[in-house]
């Protein structure tokens, strides 16, 4: 089982980027933190003597489910429902910037000092486009990319089949590199 | 690597530069959440330790997968234990009866007038008269 150092090493390495998910989901820094502090509540009483290793799946599964239910408890209150695939557009309304993409680590241009700002600009911009993803998309691209978990284990922390995750992902690159180059930034 | 996979390494990259840059507050409040949780996660009980053997030696209930000598060396501890408890159990009784025998056969009265029920009518009664 997990040592409480082990533990402890786990969710600081985790826990940034779950509050970062948890704030492009729900857009409230203390909504964040609750849905981060309940998600490593859950882990550790109800999974906290399970092995190391998986501790990042499970973590995400209850993450994920965390956001999910603050979205069902937000629609509650506001006593009506967002249809989430209204918030879904079709493939034809991309434009492909991928397909056009280069990416030459040599001449990237965070790599030099004076583009720190160019950097932080991206950063908010990319946290906008991130924000503005339909959650599925948002939820896949994030665990597949960001969190490193493979199409197989993606697919278990969502609950939807390894197809699903390679659409949602590809859909959501495709999205973000429009809404980065609608704004003048080509990575 | 794919176009698609390297863009979205890339956009990772940036974001990993938003983690760090998180407000002081809000990694403080992160930090005592993740404090919080710990006092959560369940203790393993049943654990056995040996005094100067450098800590636990042996979760009883599962055993620990990554120390087996550990658990072993517990176990061989217990058992000699128990050994050394029960020899020493029986020279003790074997002493007590020694000397209860010893008694028997030193007393002016011979043994088997403890087992002749007249005898012990007539020392009861002859009891009760010295009252």
């Amino acid at each position: 089982m997990a040592s409480r150092t082990e533990l402890s090493d786990f969710l600081a390495s985790v826990e940034r980027r779950a509050f970062k998910q948890a704030v492009y989901a729900v857009r409230d820094d203390d909504a964040a933190l609750d849905i981060v502090q309940d998600s490593m509540m859950r882990l550790a009483e109800k999974y906290g003597a399970r092995p190391v290793a998986e501790l990042p799946l499970l973590f995400q599964r209850i993450l994920q489910n965390a956001i999910r239910d603050y979205y069902r408890r937000s629609r509650t209150r506001m006593g009506h429902s967002i249809s989430l695939s209204a918030l879904e557009s079709s493939e034809d309304e991309y434009a492909d910037p991928l397909e056009t993409l280069q990416i030459d680590e040599e001449h990237n241009p965070f790599a030099t000092p004076p583009a720190a700002l160019l950097q932080a600009e991206t950063l908010n911009l990319l946290e906008e486009a991130l924000h503005n993803l339909p959650p599925r998309q948002r939820e896949a691209f994030l665990l597949r990319y960001w969190e490193g978990l493979d199409i197989a284990e993606t697919a278990a922390a969502m609950d939807c089949s390894e197809g699903s995750v390679k659409t949602h992902c590809s859909r959501a690159a495709h999205a973000l590199a429009a809404a980065l180059a609608a704004k003048g930034i080509r990575p | 690597m794919s176009s698609e996979e390297q863009f979205a390494r890339h956009l990772c990259r940036v974001l990993d530069q938003g983690t760090r840059t998180i407000d002081t507050s809000i990694a403080e409040r992160l930090r005592a959440a993740r404090e919080r949780a710990l006092a959560h996660q369940p203790i393993a009980v049943g654990s056995i330790s040996i005094v100067g053997a450098g800590g636990t030696v042996a979760h009883l209930g599962g055993g620990d997968e990554k120390h087996p000598l550990r658990t072993f060396i517990a176990i061989l501890a217990l058992l000699l234990g128990v050994c050394v408890a029960y020899y020493w159990n029986g020279f003790d009784q074997a002493t007590e009866n020694e000397e209860i025998d010893s008694a028997l056969l030193a007393d002016e009265l011979p043994p088997n007038a403890y087992l002749d029920r007249g005898f012990q009518a007539w020392l009861e009664k002859h009891s009760r008269a010295g009252e």
